[in-house]
C-alpha cells in the first residue's frame, strides 16, 4: 500500500477514534443535574440557558454551585462580550436568560423584543484604578489632569464605563479635557485594568466591582464620577420555552439573601430586591369590577412566574376601610383614583390603566324607555345603584348625579344600594329592578338581557382604575412585573372587550420602569 | 559543462569573506529579530506567571476538558481539513474549469474574512428561517444532532477557517510537483484516479503533513467563530483559546497567561511530534 493510501485510511481510523475521545453532554453533568437525572426527569430539557457577560463569570460560577445545590436544575452557563451574546440571542434565540454587562444591552434587547421582564441584581460605580502600591492624592478630576499620570479609558462607543465616564463628564464641562490627556481608549473595562496592571498606564477609569478579582490594582474615587454608575440586570429571554423557570433563577439572582450576597461578595453593590422564597404569595385587593378583566392575567401571572397571587376583590369602600385597619396588600387596583387618592400614603406611585364608564342598566329592549339621568325621575320607577360608602360605583354615581342636578329625585326612586355592579346586575335579571346605574363592564357579561344607555355630557362619570404597589410591600418587584402584565397586550385586550377604556403605557415602556427603579 | 572558477587573489578573497559574512549577518539580523521577538514574548509569557499559576491551571478540572477538548478538535478538524484540501487543491492545480478562479477565490475568503464574521455567518447559516424549516432545528429535533453551541459547533468553526490554508498549502504543493509524471503514468494505462493516488499523492506527502500542521496549528489557535458559533459553556464547548478570552475578561491575567503557555507548550509538543513523524517517514 501507498504510503498516502497509508495515511488516507489512518486518518480515517484516527478520526474514528476522535469521535469516540469527544466529550459527551452527559458525562459531564454536574452532580445536581445526574441526581435529578436518576429521579427519573429528563435534566437534559430542564437546563436553564443563561447568556452571561464575561466579565459576570467568577460571581456566577459561585451562584451557579448554589442552585445547582439547592434546586438540582442544571444551568449552561455560555460567557461573551455581552454584544456578541445579544447578536446570538437575534439570530440563535436558544437562550432563557440573558445578563450583560449592564443594563444598556438589555435595553436594547427589549427595543427588540428579545426580552420580557427584567430584574436588576446590582450596581458598579466608575472609580480611578491605580497600582495598589502607587501613592495617590487626586482629591478631583483637576489634580488628575494636572498630573502626568499616563491615562487609559474604555471606548465610550464600545463599553459601557466610557459611555458613562463621557455622559457625566460632558454634563460637567470637563470631558473634552480629559479626553485629550487619556493616552488611549480601550474595548472593555477588563483591558484598561489589564494595561493598569501592566504597567502600560498609571490610571484607568473602571467599575469598582472590576478591582474585586484584580489584588494588584486599587480603587481611588472620583468626586466627579460619583454619578457614573451602571446596573446589572438579568433579563428573561422572549423565546424562552421555560419562563416559570427562567424567573425562577432570575429572583434567586436578584434576591438579597441568595445571588445578591455573592454579588456582594465580588465587590458589586446590591440593588433592592425582593426576599427570596420558592413561591412567593403576592397580595392583591382589587375592586370588584375589575375580577372579570384581570382574572385570566392573574392566572398566567401566577403560572408564568411559578408564584401565588392572593386576591381579594371588593367594592374598594370597603377596600380601602380595611386598609386603614392595618391589612395592607402588596398591591391595590382601584376602581377610582379617588379610593387610591385615600390610601395614598400606603401607595405611593399610583399607575393608570383604565377607563371605566357609568351607564344605565335597563332591560333589553329599553321597555321604560328611558334615554338620560332625569327619566330616572319618573314616579314609581325601581332604581339601584352602588353604595356611596362601600364602592366607587357608588361614589361616582352620587357626584354624577349632583352634576346633572337630579340626585334628590333619583335618590327617591332608588330601592336599593349594592356594594358591587354585579349585584345590581343580579338584580336587574331577576327583574326586581327597572333601571341600574353601573359600570359599562358591568353590562359587558350581560349583553343578552340587559342594554346599556350611556350618560350624555358629564365628564365625572367616567372612573379611572389605578394600580398601585405598596410602600411595605414584601415583593415589590413582583408587584411591579405583575403591573406590567396588566398593561400587556393581551391584558388591554381582556379590558376592553369588557367595555373598560385603555389608558395604561405599553408593557415594554411598563418594564422599563422596573429598571430604571 | 561550467568551467572551474579561477582562483582569487587574496584581497579579492578577503573582500568576499566579508561580502558573505555582511550578506549572512544581515539575514541572521532581520530573520533573527523575528526569532527573538517570539522568545522575549514567550520569556515575558513565562516570568508574568509562575509554575505554581501553571500547576493551578492544569489541577483545574475545566481547564483538563478545556486541553481534551482542544486536543481531540483540532485534531478531527485537521483530519477534515486535509481531507476535502488534497482532492481540491489537486483540482485546481491540476484542472482548468470554468468558474475555477471564482472558486480559487470563495477559498480564500475564509482566510481574509474577520473571524468573527465567519463565527456569525455560521450561526446565521445554521438558524436562518426557508419557509418554516431551520437547519438547526432540523438537526436537533428530527437528526438528533444539535452543532449550535455543542462540541460540533467548535470543529465546524475551527474547520471553516483551517481547511482554507490547507487547500492553499495543498494547491501550492501540487502546483510544484511535475505533472509530467502522471501524464506518463497515464500513457503506461493509468487511470486519472490510479495516477492520482499512485503518483502525485505520494510525492504530495511532505505538503500534506504541513497542510496538516497548519490546520492543526490554526484550529488551535481559532477563537472568534468559536465564541460566537459554540459560545464558551464551562465543561461543554470552552476550548483553551476562549479559557484565555474569559480568564482576560474577568482581569485575571496570571490565569490567562498560565494557560496561554499551555497553549505554547501544547502547540511546541504536537508540531514536534508531527515533524518527527514527517521525518521518519521520508527515511
Amino acid at each position: 500500500m501507498n504510503r498516502a493510501v497509508f495515511v488516507m485510511v489512518g486518518s480515517l481510523v484516527a478520526l474514528v477514534a476522535l469521535v469516540l475521545l469527544l466529550p459527551s453532554d452527559s458525562a459531564r453533568r454536574p452532580i445536581a443535574q445526574s441526581r435529578q437525572a436518576t429521579q427519573g426527569q429528563s435534566s437534559e430539557d430542564e437546563a436553564l440557558t443563561i447568556y452571561c457577560a464575561a466579565a459576570n463569570r467568577a460571581v456566577m460560577e459561585a451562584i451557579r454551585t448554589d442552585y445547582e445545590a439547592e434546586f438540582g436544575v442544571a444551568l449552561k452557563v455560555q460567557y461573551g462580550a455581552s454584544q456578541t451574546l445579544l447578536s446570538n440571542l437575534e439570530i440563535g434565540g436558544t437562550a432563557d436568560l440573558y445578563l450583560p454587562a449592564d443594563d444598556s444591552y438589555l435595553a436594547a434587547a427589549r427595543h427588540k423584543g428579545l426580552v420580557d421582564e427584567v430584574l436588576p441584581v446590582a450596581e458598579m460605580q466608575a472609580v480611578l484604578a491605580v497600582p495598589k502600591e502607587a501613592a495617590v492624592d487626586l482629591p478631583g478630576l483637576d489634580a488628575l489632569l494636572a498630573s502626568s499620570a499616563r491615562i487609559v479609558q474604555a471606548n465610550p462607543e464600545a463599553a459601557a464605563v466610557g459611555k458613562l465616564t463621557r455622559d457625566v463628564l460632558t454634563a460637567q464641562g470637563k470631558w473634552e479635557a480629559l479626553a485629550a490627556r487619556t493616552q488611549s481608549f480601550k474595548g472593555t473595562v477588563h483591558e484598561v485594568a489589564n494595561d493598569v496592571q501592566i504597567g502600560a498606564a498609571d490610571v484607568g477609569i473602571v467599575f469598582d466591582a472590576v478591582l474585586h478579582t484584580i489584588p494588584q490594582l486599587k480603587a481611588v474615587p472620583l468626586p466627579e464620577l460619583a454619578e457614573a454608575k451602571a446596573r446589572i440586570a438579568v433579563g428573561v429571554a422572549a423565546s424562552t420555552a421555560q419562563p416559570q423557570r427562567a424567573l425562577h433563577f432570575a429572583r434567586y439572582l436578584s434576591a438579597p439573601e441568595k445571588g445578591q450576597r455573592r454579588y456582594e461578595e465580588y465587590g458589586y453593590r446590591p440593588l433592592p430586591g425582593d426576599p427570596w422564597a420558592d413561591t412567593p404569595e403576592l397580595t392583591l385587593y382589587a375592586g370588584a369590577m375589575l375580577r372579570p378583566a384581570i382574572e385570566q392575567t392573574l392566572r398566567e401571572f401566577e403560572e408564568r412566574e411559578g408564584v401565588r397571587v392572593v386576591r381579594k376583590y371588593n367594592g374598594c369602600g370597603i377596600l380601602v376601610a380595611q386598609m386603614r385597619a392595618g391589612e395592607v396588600p402588596d398591591a391595590y387596583f382601584a376602581c377610582d383614583s379617588e379610593f387610591m387618592q385615600q390610601v395614598r400614603d400606603l401607595f405611593p406611585t399610583p399607575a393608570d390603566v383604565s377607563q371605566n364608564e357609568l351607564v344605565i342598566l335597563v332591560p333589553k329592549g329599553n321597555p321604560k324607555r328611558i334615554a338620560s339621568l332625569r327619566d330616572l325621575t319618573r314616579p314609581g320607577l325601581r332604581v339601584g345603584i352602588g353604595h356611596e360608602k362601600q364602592c366607587a360605583m357608588g361614589w361616582l354615581t352620587q357626584r354624577t348625579l349632583r352634576e346633572s342636578g337630579v340626585q334628590a329625585d333619583v335618590m327617591n326612586n332608588v330601592i336599593v344600594q349594592s356594594p358591587t355592579g354585579d349585584m345590581l346586575v343580579n338584580q336587574m335579571q331577576t327583574g326586581s329592578l327597572d333601571a341600574a346605574v353601573a359600570y359599562l363592564s358591568n353590562a359587558a357579561g350581560a349583553a343578552q338581557f340587559l342594554d346599556a344607555v350611556r350618560i350624555q355630557g358629564i365628564p365625572c362619570s367616567i372612573a379611572t382604575q389605578p394600580y398601585a404597589v405598596a410602600r411595605s410591600a414584601r415583593y415589590p418587584q413582583l408587584a411591579e412585573r405583575l403591573l406590567a402584565r396588566l398593561r400587556s397586550a393581551a391584558s388591554e385586550k381582556q379590558f376592553t372587550q369588557l367595555g373598560f377604556a385603555w389608558i395604561a403605557h405599553s408593557a415594554g415602556k411598563a418594564l422599563a420602569v422596573d429598571v430604571e427603579r | 559543462m561550467n568551467a572551474p572558477p579561477a582562483p582569487l587573489s587574496g584581497r579579492r578573497a578577503h573582500r568576499r569573506r566579508w561580502s558573505d559574512a555582511v550578506f549572512l549577518t544581515l539575514l541572521a539580523v532581520l530573520g533573527g529579530s523575528y526569532v527573538a521577538l517570539i522568545v522575549l514574548m514567550l520569556a515575558a509569557d513565562a516570568c508574568y506567571t509562575t509554575p505554581q499559576h501553571l500547576r493551578e491551571a492544569l489541577a483545574k478540572s475545566e481547564i483538563q476538558f478545556a486541553i481534551r477538548l482542544t486536543v481531540v478538535c483540532c485534531s478531527i478538524s485537521a483530519i477534515l481539513s486535509l481531507w476535502v484540501a488534497t482532492p481540491l487543491g489537486y483540482l485546481l492545480s491540476r484542472h482548468h474549469f470554468r468558474g475555477r478562479w471564482l472558486i480559487d477565490t470563495l477559498v480564500d475568503i475564509p482566510i481574509v474574512l474577520p473571524p468573527l464574521v465567519l463565527g456569525l455567518s455560521l450561526l446565521i447559516l445554521f438558524h436562518i428561517r426557508i419557509g418554516s424549516w431551520r437547519l438547526e432545528q432540523w438537526l436537533r429535533d428530527i437528526a438528533g444532532f444539535p452543532v449550535t453551541f455543542h462540541v460540533p459547533a467548535v470543529i465546524l468553526a475551527q474547520f471553516s477557517v483551517a481547511c482554507a490554508f490547507a487547500v492553499r498549502t495543498m494547491r501550492v504543493t501540487f502546483d510544484e510537483i511535475d505533472p509530467r509524471a502522471e501524464a506518463v503514468a497515464r500513457t503506461l494505462g493509468c487511470s486519472q484516479g490510479q495516477a492520482f493516488l499512485l503518483v502525485a499523492l505520494p510525492q504530495a506527502w511532505r505538503g500534506m503533513m504541513t497542510a496538516g500542521i497548519v490546520a492543526w496549528a490554526r484550529s488551535l489557535g481559532e477563537f472568534g467563530p468559536i465564541l460566537v458559533f459554540a459560545g464558551a459553556t464551562r465543561n461543554r464547548t470552552e476550548v483553551l483559546s476562549t479559557t484565555v478570552f474569559l480568564e482576560l475578561s474577568v482581569g485575571d491575567l496570571q490565569a490567562a497567561v498560565a494557560v496561554s503557555l499551555l497553549m505554547v507548550l501544547l502547540a511546541v509538543l504536537v508540531l514536534v511530534v508531527l515533524r518527527l513523524l514527517g521525518m521518519e517517514s521520508r527515511r
